[in-house]
């Protein structure tokens, strides 16, 4: 057999063999899960009223009223967009938990022992975590797709590919972080410790729990600096762009004037980061994903040199 | 030879684990490598698996250098880890199928390999069960068939039997007997039970990174280890007798035991003091006191 097409097989095999270990620990998988929908119920609970009434306030000031199902969607498509993009990189930490376990079983002696590439094992590592990371995202977007179904959907079907695309971008930059970062940790200890410190400051430094036009300029200057910020900048672009031409078009049915509604639309994704700026300049969707996409391929080049200079160490 | 180790050195920063070791194991015999924690078994191991680079030195397995051919060599050796590394909460044949398909054995060839295995090991009942319930014996099978699983012609038992009952010891033991047998398998073994070494065909004693010494167990025992009478009758005589003639005598509470070099001095002692030997046993040197005389160290209390 060709030497590359055996590898691919080997690669294939331990990145099947990684993600069935992995949805073996049932309770694993469960707080992998339950961790965005702790996050959903709390938002839903705590915020969800605090967004409701700064979408209306946003349309009061110019004596305006919306429907409540695309002001209640809105605020939903908003918390999900956060949701799905935090924990996009919040799971992807939780979920490597293969990688270090193998290491503190010794199961990854018993692959340095087989004849399969050190790189290998550890690109299955990376895929696997993907693929969970990927099943855990899914699911947590079925149910708030669900959830906004109830409350008022206006998600049109071209977004909601781009939505599964921008969630597929934040588990690449997730799971090549927690790659990069993790490839250190030796022990559960320090896995649960990077985990907790990524969960609890991820969300506030990316602006996915509060807008960046909350901040002030300085700290929304510093962190239009992280990729992160974008990553959460574009599936917020697709989970609010249907919602805007909805407001958009209730507005014209009210005959308001098409520069006016342009200011409010405006008005509101600058104020919900749906538009981001970086130093006073507007950051293009394009841009954004230019941004996060060239972030994954400098950890996919860093996390390649972290694997072949250890290597090399032994 | 299938495998030849040459001037082998290894360093952790200031620490020499493994300092200018040569050995040579024949094919087909069982190998043992003995020395307390910290002698450079685990080391030389990580060295031949490919585990761990070395400093100096040559190292060739099955004929070829392992600095050029490791991944060849890696297909020529099965390792038994002292611990299980299998996945627990996964079953016996998903273990072995992830581990099979690492040595390039996929489809027909991994499951005619599995039907071999099942029946030279006895696994058939166990392969849907998770390794996490299975029994100590039942877990050191499946990691001998891990092991085996790509035809190696080498196995490596880094400590085996080690935390294993009695009973699952011997079980063990049966199987590795069976495979070398049927299979001419070379068992390269670091155990911490001499009489485990004592079956061995070659024995290589390591001591602070340094070999100290080698050759089969009985010229070990015959160089270093003395052998001893036990006299549990006419214990007054024999002491008052023996510790004229300058022996090095132990007084237990029934009995009395006296050092002596060699049986064709036991002869001698029993043809000029026949009145002592009226209750008496001749023990031989074991490769306890052979470890105990070449490292100063008791190897059951380190």
């Amino acid at each position: 057999m060709n030497g590359k097409i055996l590898e691919c097989k080997k690669l294939v095999s331990l990145v099947g063999r990684n993600t069935k270990c992995y949805f073996k620990d049932k309770f694993t998988f469960f707080m992998s899960l339950i961790t965005p929908l702790i996050l959903f119920v709390l938002f839903v609970t705590f915020l969800r009223n605090v967004y409701i009434d700064s979408f209306n306030s946003a349309f009061s000031e110019n004596n305006l009223e919306m429907p409540e199902n695309i002001i209640n969607g809105c605020a939903g498509a908003w918390l999900m967009s956060s949701i799905l993009s935090v924990s996009a990189v919040t799971v992807a930490f939780c979920s490597n938990t293969i990688m270090i376990e193998d290491k503190i079983n010794s199961a990854v002696t018993d692959f340095y022992v087989s004849p399969v590439k050190n790189t290998t094992v550890q690109i299955a590592y990376f895929i696997s975590n993907f693929f969970v990371t990927f099943a855990v995202l899914i699911t947590v977007m079925l149910i708030g797709h669900i959830y906004l179904a109830c409350i008022g959907w206006y998600i049109t079907v071209g977004d909601s590919v781009m939505i599964v695309v921008d969630i597929i971008c934040n588990i690449l930059f997730g799971t090549l972080l927690a790659a990069v970062v993790e490839h250190f940790v030796k022990t559960q200890g320090g896995l649960s410790a990077v985990s907790t410190l990524v969960s609890s400051m991820y969300g506030f430094i990316c602006g996915a729990y509060m807008p960046l036009s909350s901040f002030s300029e300085g700290l929304r200057n510093t962190l239009s600096l992280l990729p992160g910020t974008y990553g959460v900048g574009i599936i917020r672009n697709h989970y609010m762009s249907g919602y805007m031409n909805a407001f958009a078009e209730e507005m014209r049915k009210l005959s308001v004037e098409e520069n006016v509604i342009n200011g409010v639309i405006k008005g509101m994704r600058d104020s919900f980061d749906a538009n981001l700026y970086s130093f006073g300049n507007e950051v293009p969707i394009g841009a954004m994903y230019g941004i996060v996409l060239g972030t994954c391929a400098v950890l996919l080049v860093a996390y390649i040199i972290i694997v072949i200079l250890k290597s090399k160490k032994k | 030879m299938i495998i030849e180790i040459d001037g082998l050195k290894k360093s952790f920063k200031d620490v020499k684990a493994v300092d200018g070791v040569s050995f040579k194991v024949k094919e087909g015999e069982l190998f043992a490598f003995l020395g307390v924690n910290g002698a450079g078994k685990s080391t030389t191991i990580n060295i031949i698996s490919g585990v761990l680079r070395k400093d100096e030195g040559t190292v060739k397995i099955c004929g070829r250098d392992l600095d050029k051919e490791t991944d060849a060599i890696k297909s020529e050796l099965g390792i038994v880890f002292q611990n299980s590394v299998l996945d627990k909460k996964m079953t016996v044949f998903d273990n072995l199928k992830s581990r099979a398909n690492l040595y390039g054995l996929f489809g027909k060839e991994f499951k005619e390999r599995l039907n071999e295995i099942c029946e030279l090991l006895d696994l058939k009942d166990i392969l849907k069960r998770p390794v996490c319930k299975l029994s100590g014996g039942q877990k050191r099978r499946i990691d001998i068939a891990r092991a085996l699983f790509h035809n190696p012609k080498l196995l490596i038992l880094d400590e085996p039997t080690t935390g294993l009952d009695p009973k699952t010891r011997i079980n063990v033991w049966s199987v590795i007997e069976k495979l070398r047998k049927e299979q001419n398998l070379t068992v390269f073994l670091t155990t911490h039970y001499m009489e485990e070494a004592a079956n061995a065909d070659y024995v290589v004693i390591l001591d602070g990174g340094k070999k100290v010494a080698e050759d089969t167990p009985h010229e070990l025992k015959k160089q270093y280890a003395s052998d001893f009478i036990k006299f549990y009758d006419q214990i007054e005589e024999a002491e008052a007798l023996l510790a004229k003639s300058g022996y090095k005598l132990k007084r237990h509470r029934d009995f009395l035991e006296a050092e002596i070099k060699g049986t064709a001095e036991i002869a001698g002692v029993i043809k000029n003091n026949p009145e002592i030997f009226n209750d008496f046993e001749v023990l031989k040197g074991n490769m306890d006191n052979v470890f105990l005389k070449v490292t100063g160290k008791d190897l059951a209390e380190v």
